[in-house]
């Protein structure tokens, strides 16, 4: 079985250093990603493996031959690759494209024969443009071009296929259907395939393993979980995520949140509290965070959606067992929190008697004086599940100078007011 | 017009059919050249009728002259024979390979540099050969080495220097970048062009004869010359027909071309240096043509398309057709005064590309 080691690899753009103490090591029938952000070196990977750019140190071993002393015909016989930028601008057809790909296969003095032919036929099957054979490559739209490369590669019958990016420029449709072809080559025919992603959830979907890198390291390496968990995409990327097993797929999925800067936190950002629920909170404490105020929030039952977004965000929360009523304790604890605040939020919750506690906090922070700002978008009687109790509590904050608004932005704007005043 | 890269259908059947197209276009053009020499061989001072200017042709071709018959054998018929093989045919079989050099230079470098306004001279030849001739000239050097004239010797010598320089310029390590190829020629040659310019001022009464060799013509062409290009020229070309499947393959860039299987850098020098000898044995003979190398390659592209192993062939004898054509105009129209062949090559070419260039609305590249 074909086996590609790389050993402690440098690379280097003139005098700056792109890669840096590269070590992995892959077997055939391995699918493996390589992820990272933009510039992290990932395509430079590629090119180093491919033999375009040598390495200063270390070396890349194809089946323990050192790929830099193979000649350009036995590294194409070997590795294949689907470049990042696939812009052919000449009048070559699409089938002369994929015939090229037989080059490596071909002698000096001979020409395609047909055995060549019914390769590249076969390939352009695979990826579904035989009938684009005859069209002209610089005619084509990108994610035709992008599978005539494709086909090209696969007409090389490499035993090591480097993809950079394979499925950009490829409707939804054909990147499942190519990411099935090559997992099928990959497990069929013994190939290691390096396919560098930035959609994480195709990458977990279809890799063995992966590899992040980050500003020309490796920051993590192996099994999906192992790479692709929250705090690497917040170290690496940072984005705050929502990482998961997808119940239908049974794969990692990611939902990427919000960008988290770091160092853009306001030194006297205002404190606000927010209480919420069954998935009110969602939108108004994403705003809220992105715009970078201290929150914190409470009571949430663990298991509520609103509870996930604010564990995810690392918020600190007052919480409750799952699908129990708010208890003493816990009222308490969400009352502390509420004085430390500059201003309440409540959002546009549903109350029940389980919750109902959460009204008697905010009405607290109202007689304390804290600024206190309700979102209400839905008529409080067709959120009341409580039998008019919740109704007259929030009537009572009503009277008693609560600020009712109809959305988020007011939000911010009362806040930003509130603000300016403060800091004066 | 006819154009023959009709789209084709369902490409698999079909696929090796274009090899036997391939085949009817190379005949197709080679007995348009015959018939083009024909011509030129029977017009000028002295009518020669076509029959006799061939009979006269293969009699002189070994072991072929023996079939045919002796036909007449008059006064007539000798005065026919020495205009024909001492005056009209060795300029004829000139002209044929310079035009062959310089559209298969012309094809070569647009595809290594991938830069359709590249020309066999863009990368110093023409200007370094122009200063080894107007060395001679000025100098007033007469020498003849081999039957070779001092003029084309050092025309052709000037030449390969110059690439040799551009070439170590634009070297960077193993690596030779074609762009840098290309920026370092043209610099080079803006400053050869200075040096000729500053010989040209100094030259006083055999100006003339410098500045007809800068324009091009085929006046002074002998069978010598000839016999010293053609080898050069025949072996370089069969060189670039080998390569041509590499050079399809080149026009993907160099990291693509590289990943399938092609030594970029042992191809950039062989073809370098195959194109560069050609040119140079080219303009040894007849000096600077223009447009031939720029215009033959665009031409042939647009009829046979942008695989190398039609288009070198047929940009091979288009270029022998027109520079024939051109040289014959030359040397007729204005009887008995000779006019530069670059004159009609642009005369002739410019407008014949541009309506190409309108009919297919892109230019392939
Ligand atoms: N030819 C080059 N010369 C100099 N520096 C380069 C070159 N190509 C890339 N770099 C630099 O090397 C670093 C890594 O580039 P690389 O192309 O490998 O990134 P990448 O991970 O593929 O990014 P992307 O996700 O944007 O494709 C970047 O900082 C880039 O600016
Ligand atoms: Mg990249």
């Amino acid at each position: 079985m074909v086996k590609l080691n790389i050993n402690s690899v440098d690379c280097f753009y003139g005098s700056v250093k792109v890669l840096e103490s590269i070590v992995f090591s892959v077997e055939g029938g391995e699918f493996v990603g390589i992820l990272g952000p933009n510039g992290s070196g990932k395509t430079t990977l590629l090119k180093t493996i491919g033999r375009i750019l040598k390495p200063r140190v270390g070396t890349i071993l194809l089946d323990d031959i050192d790929v830099y002393i193979m000649r350009a015909m036995e590294v194409a016989k070997n590795i294949a690759v689907v470049p990042q930028d696939t812009s052919v601008a000449f009048d070559f057809t699409a089938l002369d494209l994929v015939l090229m790909g037989r080059n490596p296969h071909i002698g000096f003095f001979e020409t395609e024969t047909e055995k060549d032919l019914a390769i590249s036929k076969k390939s352009m099957e695979l990826t579904n443009i035989w009938n684009l054979a005859d069209r002209k490559v610089s005619e084509l739209s990108g994610g035709e071009k992008q599978r005539v490369i494709i086909a090209r590669a696969l007409a090389q019958e490499p035993k090591l296929l480097l993809l950079d990016e394979p499925t950009s420029h490829l409707d939804i449709n054909y990147q499942i259907e190519m990411m099935d072809l090559l997992k099928e080559l990959c497990k069929k025919k013994g190939l290691i395939i390096l396919a560098v992603f930035h959609d994480f959830n195709l990458a977990a979907r279809y890799c063995d393993s992966a590899i992040l890198l980050s500003k020309g390291r490796v920051a993590a390496i192996g099994s999906l979980d192992a790479v692709l968990n929250k705090e690497n995409i917040q170290k690496i990327f940072h984005v705050n995520a929502i990482v998961k097993q997808h119940p239908l797929t049974n794969s990692l999925y990611v939902v990427p949140l919000s960008t988290s800067k770091p160092g853009t936190m306001r030194p006297k950002a205002l404190t606000v509290h927010v209480v919420c629920g069954g998935g009110t909170g969602v939108s108004l404490i994403r705003t809220l965070s992105e715009h970078n105020y201290r929150l914190t929030t409470g009571v949430l039952n663990v298991l509520d959606s609103d509870y996930d977004v604010v564990c995810t965000l690392g918020i600190p929360v007052v919480s409750e067992a799952p699908f129990s009523a708010i208890t003493e304790e816990a009222y308490k604890a969400n009352l502390n929190k509420i004085d430390n605040a500059k201003a309440v939020v409540l959002s546009n919750t549903p109350f029940g008697y389980g919750n109902l506690k959460n009204l008697e906090g905010v009405k607290a922070s109202l007689e304390k004086g804290i600024t206190t700002i309700v979102v209400d978008e839905t008529p409080i009687q067709e959120r009341d599940f409580t039998g008019g109790k919740a109704r007259a509590l929030y009537m009572e904050l009503k009277d008693k100078g609560a600020i009712f608004v109809k959305n988020c932005d007011q939000v911010l704007s009362i806040l930003k007011t509130l603000e300016s005043k403060t800091g004066k | 017009m006819i154009t023959w890269n009709m789209r084709h259908k369902s490409g698999e059947k079909d696929y090796f059919e274009r090899f036997a197209r391939w085949k009817m276009i190379i005949i197709f053009l080679v007995l348009a050249l015959m018939l083009t020499i024909t011509f030129a061989v029977t017009i000028g001072p002295k009518q020669i009728p076509p029959l006799d200017a061939w009979r006269i042709i293969v009699k002189n071709i070994p072991f072929l002259g023996n079939l045919v018959g002796d036909g007449s054998s008059g006064v007539e018929y000798s005065v026919n024979q020495s205009i024909v093989l001492q005056i009209r045919l060795p300029r004829i079989i000139a002209a044929t390979i310079v035009g062959v050099a310089l559209a298969v230079a012309g094809v070569v470098l647009q595809g290594l540099l991938r830069n359709p306004m590249a020309d066999p001279y863009v990368i110093g030849i023409s200007s370094g050969a122009a200063l080894g001739a107007s060395i001679v000239i000025g100098l007033g050097i007469g020498f003849s080495f081999l039957g070779i004239d001092a003029i084309q010797l050092m025309a052709f010598i000037g030449g390969l220097i110059t690439v040799f320089v551009v070439y170590n310029i634009a070297r960077t390590g193993p690596k030779v970048p074609m762009l840098t190829v290309l920026l370092a020629g043209i610099a080079i040659t803006s400053f050869l062009s200075a040096i000729i310019s500053f010989i040209m001022i100094t030259l006083g009464e055999s100006l003339h004869a410098l500045v007809f060799w800068l324009f091009g013509s085929f006046t002074l062409s002998s069978w010598d010359n000839v016999a010293v290009a053609m080898p050069v020229i025949i072996i370089g070309l069969i060189v670039i027909v080998i390569f041509a499947r590499q050079l399809n393959i080149m026009l993907l860039g160099d990291d693509q071309a590289q990943q399938l299987g092609v030594d970029i850098e042992k191809l950039k020098k062989i073809m370098l240096i195959v194109a560069s000898l050609i040119t140079a044995a080219a303009v040894s003979i007849s000096g600077i043509i223009g447009f031939i190398g720029l215009i033959i390659p665009h031409i042939a592209r647009i009829l046979v398309g942008p695989d190398h192993r039609i288009l070198v062939p047929s940009s091979a004898l288009a270029g022998a057709i027109i520079l024939v054509l051109c040289d014959t105009a030359a040397r007729t129209i204005m009887e008995p005064v000779e006019l530069p062949v670059g004159v009609f090559t642009a005369f002739f070419g410019v407008p014949f590309f541009l309506y190409l260039l309108r009919k297919k609305k892109s230019l392939i590249m």
